[in-house]
């Protein structure tokens, strides 16, 4: 068969004229997205339940306040008194398991999970989190770093690696719709001010970060490992700018191999593991502010999940917790996550164009950066500019002692039994085992960018723009 | 056979599957920090003629629909 003839039984284009005469990419899901997407989910709790506090809160009603009861304030010294919490209160404690049951079941069954596994498993995942709350609420806790994400995952960690808990549980282990539900909690919480003044800095330290980190994995990747270039740009957008969730995205950009996907989920999971424990403990070491080590985390760990286990693990031992969070917040989902799409579409038309500009399928579009686009982000902005307009009449006397308490404090409950969701699911749904070889090369290469990250990322965030972050939280 | 060339995508080929239950069971470790049903995919899938993780709008000469 000549070319000519293989050319027209095929509906495949084979030279650049064609990639020209290709059609832009169909939309994948359409309107679809907006029920089977836990992104938009994440914006509908989120902003739903930040509505229901905030009407209860206008009616002067205590249903919610009530509702995102935990055994984490309760500081008890002995069994006698924590088991006297849960007698007084297990009737509150039903309730709100009621309430997470329904709400996050009805929407991954929507999304297509399996309600008869879900069920069970967040039934345990609610139990374990219970167990953790108490934890944290023993009054020597702090004594100890027993701070709860760090708990949390090692907890998960060990069950899922020791006791063969069977697979179906993973259900109701949902990292990234726990996370994302939180983080549009949180945009209730943050201060749009701060979006504002902080915003621009955090966008330029994560561009200059992800940016150099992702240079270096890929040219270390490829010159120096000989690996292949597709494999070199999704574990260098991996641990660059969003973890797997980024090179899943790169991957389906530039199509990759397979492989090349597992062996990012192997580096990704296993450094963002060994940095949720020791960046916590050596900003605790240096002593930093706990803005400070919340943008360096946020510009060195890959994933949100773990990277908000270890900035609220430190904000919790340094004091600040909201400090710590915010400047993890501001570089990792508006400095960096924000931007996959972009990424996308860039890795996109340099495959279609450079690599592979005598076999290019489909001309890539530019829509491919809103498909990809983080949609939970949208929810996050929302939420803080929802509150921020409606707490806006108050005086700083009013703010704190009506508004803080009855309003702000049941927003933060919510979202620290989702955080606490997350973080365990993290260790419970990271089974080592599993997890596919990587190989030395693609391993080296991830890890000559790990230490640039870590390394610019300290110097960017403690002394270049230290005096922005160490502000955070005063 | 232009109109044919611009119609096929990997989308509706029978190779193609990008069923968010099946891209996570085919990566493991892949919920412990993300999801397939995250809004990044873009309906990504897993080609089993090539082995490859793609966009379902990505094309291939080997496209035979899906029935």
């Amino acid at each position: 068969m000549d070319s000519k003839d293989k050319k027209s039984s095929t509906d495949y284009c084979e030279t650049e004229i064609c990639v020209e005469e290709a059609p832009a990419a169909p939309t994948p899901m359409g309107w679809k997205e907006l029920y089977l997407k836990e992104d938009w989910w994440a914006i509908y709790l989120g902003i739903g339940l930040m509505l229901v506090t905030l009407i209860a809160f206008l009616l002067g009603s205590n249903v919610i306040k009530v509702l995102v009861i935990n055994p984490g304030g309760v500081k008890w010294t002995s069994f006698g008194q924590l088991l006297g919490h849960f007698k007084q209160n297990i009737h509150l404690y039903l309730l709100q398991l009621l309430v997470w049951l329904v709400i996050f079941g009805v929407s991954t069954k929507i999304m297509g999970i399996k309600l008869s596994q879900f069920l069970p498993s967040f039934i345990v995942l609610y139990i374990l989190s219970v167990i953790m709350f108490s934890i944290s609420g023993w009054a020597n806790a702090a004594r100890y770093n027993l701070e709860p994400p760090l708990v949390a995952l090692i907890l998960g960690l060990i069950l899922a690696n020791i006791v063969p808990l069977p697979k179906w549980l993973d259900s109701g282990f949902r990292v990234e719709y726990y996370i994302k539900t939180g983080i549009v909690l949180l945009g209730a919480t943050f201060p749009l001010t701060l979006i504002a003044t902080a915003g621009p800095i955090a966008l330029l330290q994560a561009t200059i970060i992800s940016v150099t980190t992702c240079l270096v994995i890929y040219f270390a990747a490829t010159k120096l490992f000989g690996l292949d270039k597709r494999l070199a740009a999704v574990i260098g957008v991996g641990g660059s700018v969003c973890g797997v969730s980024a090179s899943m995205a790169i991957a389906s950009s530039v199509k990759a191999k397979k492989e090349d996907l597992y062996t990012s989920v192997t580096l990704v999971v296993v450094w963002a593991l060994v940095m949720i424990i020791v960046l916590p403990f050596i900003s605790k070491l240096l002593n930093l502010a706990p803005g400070v080590a919340g943008a360096w985390i946020g510009t060195s760990e890959f994933a949100d999940a773990a990277g908000f286990a270890a900035a609220s693990a430190y904000g919790k031992m340094a004091g600040n917790e909201s400090a710590a969070i915010q400047g993890f917040t501001l570089m990792k989902v508006i400095g960096r996550d924000m931007w996959i799409g972009i990424w996308s579409f860039v890795f996109a038309m340099i495959a279609c164009l450079k690599w592979e500009k005598e076999e290019c399928g489909v001309r890539p579009s530019a829509m491919e950066i809103w498909w990809r686009f983080p949609k939970f982000v949208i929810g996050f902005f929302l939420a803080t500019f929802l509150m921020t307009t409606v707490t806006a009449g108050y005086a700083t006397a009013a703010f704190n002692s009506s508004v803080k308490p009855n309003l702000i404090a049941p927003l933060v409950s919510f979202r620290s039994w989702i955080f606490i969701f997350c973080f365990l699911s993290i260790g419970l749904s990271t089974r080592f085992r599993e997890l596919k070889a990587a190989g030395w090369k693609p391993f080296g290469a991830f890890s000559i960018g790990v230490a640039v990250n870590v390394v610019l990322g300290f110097l960017l965030s403690v002394f270049i723009f230290g005096g922005y972050w160490s502000a955070l939280g005063k | 056979m232009a109109a044919n060339k611009l119609k096929h995508h990997c989308l509706k080929c029978k190779f193609f599957n990008n069923e968010p239950e099946l891209v996570e069971q085919t990566f493991p470790g892949l919920t412990a920090l993300s999801s397939a049903y995250a809004s990044v995919r873009a309906d990504a899938g897993i080609c089993s003629r090539h082995e490859l993780f793609l966009a379902p709008w990505a094309q291939c000469r080997d496209f035979q629909v899906k029935q």
